[in-house]
């Protein structure tokens, strides 16, 4: 019977996993940028749907704004800043570092400091027998993974999915072509921030909103990312749930700070002997 | 009025302004440099007392430093406006050290070798407390006053602990769990000091109280997917979860612990560290139950608690409100221990203080009166049991009398 609890878990964590890093691998794979700020993107997400339920607006309403709002942040940020960044991926790692930080610490004084707890639409939990199982749980694993396939429909069958894949591919022969990489670019961007502005909005009733909720999942995002290769969609989310899997899966058999390290061994073995990522043959 | 009283109190209006625009810039270097002077009001023919605060204004430990610092500048305006201590005004020095030990480690620099404060006050998480304590006390010949809960086994000579310790905390708290939970206790714990030396002692207090430790499991600080467990402690029969996991990790790991049914089957749940500000950290009817003990609750009741709760919320406003877990408490008792001390002494000098401060004593405080227990460097208090009912606690035990540190001591 525990097996139950045991693969739910497994499967909401790894949900939530892909959540935060399928924007991440958009923004990584399609333009190249490593984005230091998307756990604050996160955080955005989050505290939208805080704010729409300290104005008494249903949560469910909130997170349906969160990847609006994070989305024109983006769009906003991305203008100012992030294009300056296209050609020099290190100062991008540095400057969205920057953005992180003023976000994170503008977040931190509008909260107090402090941690706010956010309701779930769905409250409680399915009872099975002995097992009871998070209803809100169970809701973000069936919107992640609609919102997996939307992504990837968008990314493989639409118009803008092809200008998106061929801007990234070459950029000048794109450019040449007639599709207008800038514009590209800056919607490509949104885009990932708004899939953050959603893993945030989505996984704050679990986690409660505070300045730092974000900052766990970057470096595992990132080595998701990296699992998956560079330049892959699929990999990603591979990566994602291989990362998420073996992160909530591990603390099952070991203890969990030895757990936490051996997620990072096993990454950096897979890398070892797949080093275009795990998808890497599969694609060929 | 006599020409000369006339310009005496001219002199005394512009030097007013003086010290008022003063403490204004102070306050907008602050904004920039993380340092705040702040001058007491009125003119004072004497030399000001000076003393330094270095807590986390700023970073993940603001919540808990800047009421730290309102404490204290509470303290201090009441202190000075009732003639100040040996005939001197006190002057604070305010450094914020941005929950960063290393940055932490040049402010307190600052503080003891160019401002030349006669005491530090701060620090509250015990990284904290081990990065800047050598540069206060060793290098810096200055006393020190570290006011939050934690773990114990500070001895250090000039440095005194003025918030409660693992026996304060235990003592009376674990009976009280096993009478009214169970005898299985589970110690889930974030991997660093304070949960570790804590659960050293709460281990054997449950055991020599007749109950037994299930198991003991440490996680990343950062950690927050609890699955595995909740599921150990669901099945293990699990009677008391004796948490020290911190946020982020807590409020993920009651979700799970509650949707799991933990309550539900008559499961306790208990943290030391909960205080008021603990309590929106979740949804009240995820740790409906929750037993906590700490030297002061608002619920306590008490009238200077209620006294002193009323002024801090007319100055401060509610958005960092006065709470134990948070150091308040400590802080409190930390700067009029002191004072009482600087009294006794006549003196400010480190020895003088430090002889007087070993007998320190407060007759009432938020909570009630404490003292500080001679050569310990700790202090005895009363201690609260409190349980949360929908989102707000209830006091259920007081201790009779106060409760000893039971630290540094020689046995």
């Amino acid at each position: 019977m525990s097996a139950v609890p045991f693969f739910f878990d497994i499967l909401a964590y790894s949900a939530i996993f892909v959540l935060v890093v399928l924007g991440l691998g958009i923004i990584a794979s399609m333009m190249g940028i490593f984005n230091f700020a998307h756990g604050e993107f996160v955080l955005l997400g989050a505290f939208t749907v805080y704010m729409f339920q300290q104005k008494g607006i249903p949560t469910w309403v909130g997170m349906i704004a969160a990847p609006f709002v994070v989305a024109i942040v983006g769009l906003i940020l991305e203008r100012i800043a992030i294009r300056r960044f296209y050609t020099a991926p290190i100062v991008a790692m540095l400057g969205t570092y920057a953005i992180a930080l003023a976000l994170r610490e503008a977040v931190r004084a509008l909260l107090g400091g402090r941690f706010h707890n956010v309701d779930a639409p769905l409250a409680g939990s399915f009872v099975l027998g002995e097992v009871s199982i998070s209803q809100w749980r169970s809701a973000v694993i069936v919107i992640t993974a609609i919102v997996m396939v939307l992504c990837w429909l968008l990314l493989t069958r639409t118009k803008f999915g092809l200008q998106m894949r061929a801007a990234l591919e070459n950029p000048a022969l794109a450019r040449a072509s007639g599709i207008s990489v800038n514009r590209v670019y800056a919607t490509t961007f949104a885009f990932g921030s708004a899939l953050a502005g959603l893993a945030g909005g989505l996984m704050v009733p679990m986690y409660s909103i505070s300045a730092d909720m974000g900052v766990p999942f970057l470096i595992k995002s990132f080595l998701a990312v990296m699992l998956g290769g560079m330049g892959s969609f699929e990999g990603s989310i591979a990566g994602a749930a291989l990362v998420g899997a073996s992160s909530a899966a591990l603390p099952w058999a070991i203890k969990p700070v030895v757990a936490d390290l051996l997620v990072f061994v096993i990454a950096i073995v897979i890398v070892k002997f797949r080093p275009e990522g795990l998808l890497s043959t599969w694609r060929k | 009025m006599s020409q000369d009283d006339l310009k005496g109190r001219l002199d005394s209006e512009s030097r007013r302004l003086f010290l008022q625009r003063s403490t204004a810039l102070a306050g907008m270097v602050a904004l920039g440099g993380g340092s705040y002077v702040l001058n007491p009001k009125g003119a004072w023919a004497a030399d000001p007392i000076k003393i330094g605060i270095a807590t986390d204004l700023t970073g993940a430990i603001g919540y808990a430093g800047i009421p730290n610092l309102n404490v204290a500048k509470m303290v201090v305006e009441e202190i000075n406006a009732a003639g100040g201590l040996i005939g001197r005004p006190l002057k604070i020095f305010a450094e914020d050290t941005a929950s960063n030990e290393q940055l932490a480690v040049t402010r307190v620099r600052k503080l003891v070798t160019q401002d030349k404060v006669d005491v530090v006050f701060g620090g509250i998480t015990s990284s904290m407390r081990n990065a800047i304590k050598d540069t206060i006390v060793n290098r810096g010949k200055t006393l020190y006053i570290y006011p939050q809960l934690y773990e114990g086994l500070e001895c250090t000579k000039y440095l005194y602990c003025t918030g409660p310790t693992p026996a304060q905390q235990c003592d009376t708290f674990i009976p009280w769990l096993i009478k009214n939970g169970g005898k299985k206790f589970f110690l889930p714990s974030a991997d660093y000091v304070w949960p570790h030396e804590l659960n050293k002692y709460a281990r054997k207090v449950i055991e020599k109280s007749g109950g037994e430790v299930v198991d003991e499991v440490y996680f990343p600080v950062d950690h927050n997917e609890y699955s595995a467990v909740v599921s150990k402690i669901m099945s293990s029969g699990t009677n008391v979860v004796f948490n020290t996991t911190i946020p982020p990790g807590t409020p993920v790991f009651f979700k799970q612990l509650f949707e799991a049914g933990f309550q539900k089957k008559g499961g306790r749940l208990a943290c030391v560290y909960y205080d008021e500000n603990a309590l929106n950290i979740t949804p009240a009817n995820e740790i409906e139950g929750l037993a906590s003990c700490l030297d002061y609750f608002k619920a306590v009741n008490d009238a200077y608690g209620n006294k002193l709760q009323e002024k801090y919320t007319k100055l401060y406003g509610t958005k960092n409100p006065f709470t134990a877990g948070s150091a308040s408490t400590g802080m409190w008792r930390g700067i009029n221990l002191w004072a009482e001390a600087v009294k006794t002494a006549k003196s400010v000098k480190r020895d003088d203080v430090a002889t007087a401060l070993d007998h320190a004593k407060l007759a009432d405080g938020p909570g009630g009166p404490c003292e500080v227990v001679p050569g310990t460097w700790h202090v005895k208090m009363p201690m609260y049991i409190a349980v949360a009912k929908s989102g707000k606690y209830e006091i259920i035990e007081k201790s009779s009398g106060l409760v000893d540190p039971r630290e540094c001591v020689k046995t």
